[in-house]
């Protein structure tokens, strides 16, 4: 039997690429594939199935048949140097690595790592026989470092359930009594906090948006914190603003608290200048949440017409296009309808299709056959 | 999940968007979006940035010298008492080799931070010997270029602009009041503090900040116009080209970009002393900037002449036999000796 194994620095719980990963063992599984998840560190609580580096011996994985090795590329590690000198034909999948120049001011150590990512990234191109991308936009990075065959096959994502997990209904309640009691829309953005994320940027469009409409709009920022030391800027520039009581920044959430706050949301808007994909803007299209999104990096792509995007973040812009979509009934219905469109045309349907493709095209020019 | 038909769009996305631009511009007329709102909330959240987020030399060299010391003495605290125990316990014990290391690590970095300092200080010395310092490049006459001929020009040729305007140098904000009092939406970058601050006090969206630090925070493709004026006339022609090309790369389909220059001549004819001496900078001919423009992809105007003449060689009174062929004769030697007084060149980028 041919082996597709997949490799990848951190197996994580409620982690896109974590998912994306298991998601990618059972296409090709069910292509008549072996394939196993092997990480550099697997984080307790991730899905099961994966081992570490520490406890896999390549060569014999290898000798027991013909392997090809998928790596997921997002930030410098040591495991992209382990893959590299694995025996037989590479792949790698490319979910796009932070910038360095904006994260690492914030946090130096990570800026390092991610500026070594880049630094890899380029140098594995001579290694890899084959990239995939999640993106064009992804894609054309990858061709501008010098990968030779690429295509692009999006995140296997199931967007038709995306929103079927029941809500905390204790939370929503409370929710949508406030909304009730105070009026004015709720605004919600998911994403690790980073610099590069931009909840900064929300942070001034709410302001702009209470001063401008004289509505009190509240702003949920859900996701963990990726920089502390950015947290905690947010935090105080929160403080300072006098609207603590109108942003709610919620740490990682599990997936009913996700839920209630989709469902309670009128607008889901993203202000990041750095999206190699961006799958919380399908999950917004799943909640039939209305997404307003700054066009940067792979946004556009992602959203296709299910969004209202505006080519610039000054919080004036942001807050007339929240208080535009939350006003506009005919806008948020079309919103919606094509939100539908997009989640089916990025479905695991199509996703897995094109996965298939690009894996019988990489084992084609290895010589392997499924 | 069924996939539905696809209708034709009820409503226009692109006609949304263009009406969201219309609406910042209204509510930015009106002082909903009060100016200076968007300066004031940059400038709040700055306070909170990290020294080695800014792009000052001497920021970062700061913040590098404070990380530069290494503790060696880790936390201990935990959630869980008996685990601060253990750490305490491995902390003495490891303390030994981890301070040699720390050391070790700390005398590195410092002697990193030193040579980076050195050599800033070295570098700080070529720039003032050579007169291409920021602070050297910001001298400029007391009251900026005189702007009063252009405005009209300039109001008409951004009247249409597809997104905001901006004008780098604003000085005093003579321009984007005249910009805002037509209705255009229009904001300003001044490198000067107090005249950016009193522009600022006096209810104008000016911001205090270098325009080319500016130009390339600004997203590609947002601008309905720049208007460029004084500063092109005595920055060093590397930063010219650099303004150019951001000044470019902001712009929006349609947008346009309007040169105010003091012409070629400026220096020569005495106009300012002052900063014609300490620029590093001189005002290009206007062929220049229309061959800048055009080989950037913008369809450029026929260029403006600034209303009189340099002024240096006065006319005969149109009485006196002769006026017209000796006063022709004056201009076309004014010309060649001192070139061609102000001008200003309109040029727009394709839709």
């Amino acid at each position: 039997m041919v082996a597709v194994h997949q490799v990848l620095p951190v197996f994580a719980p409620r982690d896109a690429i974590g998912n994306h990963t298991v998601a990618v063992r059972r296409a090709l599984q069910a292509m008549g594939l072996a394939s196993e998840i092997i990480a550099g560190e697997v984080v307790a609580g991730a899905p099961g199935g994966a081992r570490t580096t520490r406890h896999v011996h390549p060569g014999r994985l290898a000798l027991a048949e013909p392997t090809v090795w998928l790596y997921h590329a997002s930030t410098g590690s040591p495991v992209a140097e382990w893959w590299a000198e694995l025996p037989g034909p590479k792949a790698l999948d490319y979910h796009n690595i932070s910038p360095p120049e904006v994260v690492g001011p914030w946090e130096p150590h990570v800026g390092v790592e991610l500026e070594h990512g880049r630094r890899q990234l380029a140098g594995l191109a001579e290694v890899a026989g084959w990239a995939l991308a999640d993106s064009a936009y992804n894609e054309a990075e990858l061709i501008g470092l010098g990968y030779r065959r690429t295509a692009v096959v999006p995140i296997l994502l199931d967007t038709a359930h995306l929103a079927d997990c029941a809500p905390d209904e204790a939370l929503l309640g409370a929710l949508m009594d406030r909304k009730a009691a105070e009026g004015g829309p709720d605004l919600l953005f998911v994403s690790r906090v980073l610099p590069h994320k931009g909840q900064h940027e929300l942070v001034k469009a709410l302001a702009a948006y209470r001063l401008a409409y004289g509505q009190p709009a509240r702003l949920t920022l859900v996701g963990a914190v990726g920089s502390a030391r950015y947290a905690g800027a947010l935090t105080d520039f929160v403080d300072e603003l006098g609207l603590g009581d109108a942003v709610t920044l919620t740490g990682s959430v599990d997936a009913a608290e996700l839920a209630a706050r989709f469902r309670a949301a009128d607008v889901y808007v993203s202000a990041s200048e750095h999206e190699g994909f961006g799958v919380p803007l399908l999950e917004a299209m799943a909640h039939g949440v209305p997404v307003v999104a700054y066009a940067a990096a792979a946004v556009p792509e992602t959203v296709g017409d299910a969004a209202v995007l505006v080519a610039d973040r000054s919080p004036a812009v942001l807050a007339s296009a929240v208080h535009r979509v939350v006003g506009d009934e005919a806008l948020r219905a079309q919103l919606a309808g094509a939100g539908r469109r997009r989640l089916a045309e990025l479905g695991i349907g199509p996703s897995t299709h094109r996965l298939r493709d690009a894996v019988n095209r990489i084992l084609a020019d290895a010589g392997l056959t499924p | 999940m069924t996939i539905e038909e696809t209708p034709a769009p009820a409503v226009d996305l692109a006609r949304v968007q263009a009406e969201i631009a219309e609406e910042v511009r209204r509510r930015r007329a009106t002082g909903d979006y009060p100016p200076g709102l968007e300066r004031e909330l940059d400038a709040m959240f700055a306070r909170y940035a990290p020294a080695s987020a800014s792009d000052d030399f001497d920021d970062v060299l700061a913040f590098a010298e404070t990380q530069s010391f290494i503790h060696a003495d880790v936390p201990t605290a935990s959630r869980r008492a008996p685990l601060a125990y253990v750490k305490r316990v491995l902390r003495t014990f490891m303390a030994w080799y981890v301070r040699f290391l720390a050391q070790q690590v700390t005398a590195f970095a410092g002697a990193i931070t030193r040579a980076v300092s050195l050599l800033g200080r070295r570098v700080d010395a070529l720039e003032t010997a050579t007169a291409v310092t920021p602070e050297r490049a910001l001298v400029r006459g007391d009251a900026g270029p005189d702007l009063a001929p252009w405005l009209q020009l300039v109001v008409g040729a951004v009247a249409d602009a597809p997104g905001r305007v901006l004008h780098a140098e604003a000085g005093a904000g003579r321009l984007v009041q005249a910009l805002a009092d037509s209705g255009v939406d229009a904001y300003g970058i001044e490198p000067v503090e107090d005249t950016g601050l009193e522009a600022a006090r006096a209810g104008l969206d000016i911001r205090t900040d270098d325009v080319l630090g500016h130009l390339r925070s600004v997203p590609d493709g947002v601008l309905g116009g720049v208007v460029l004026s004084g500063c092109i006339d005595r920055r060093p022609l590397g930063e010219v080209l650099a303004l150019t090309d951001r000044a470019v790369a902001a712009l929006a389909p349609g947008g346009l970009v309007v040169v105010l220059s003091a012409g070629p001549g400026a220096w020569a004819r005495g106009l300012d002393p002052v900063v014609a001496d300490l620029a590093p900078g001189r005002p290009l001919h206007p062929e220049t900037w229309v061959h800048l423009l055009s080989v950037r992809g913008l369809a450029v105007d026929p260029v403006r002449a600034g209303p009189g003449r340099s002024g240096i060689l006065e006319p005969v009174p149109d009485t006196t036999p002769g006026a017209a062929v000796l006063n022709a004769n004056a201009e076309r030697l004014e010309r060649l000796l001192f070139g061609p007084g102000p001008y200003a060149v309109v040029a727009h980028r394709p839709r």
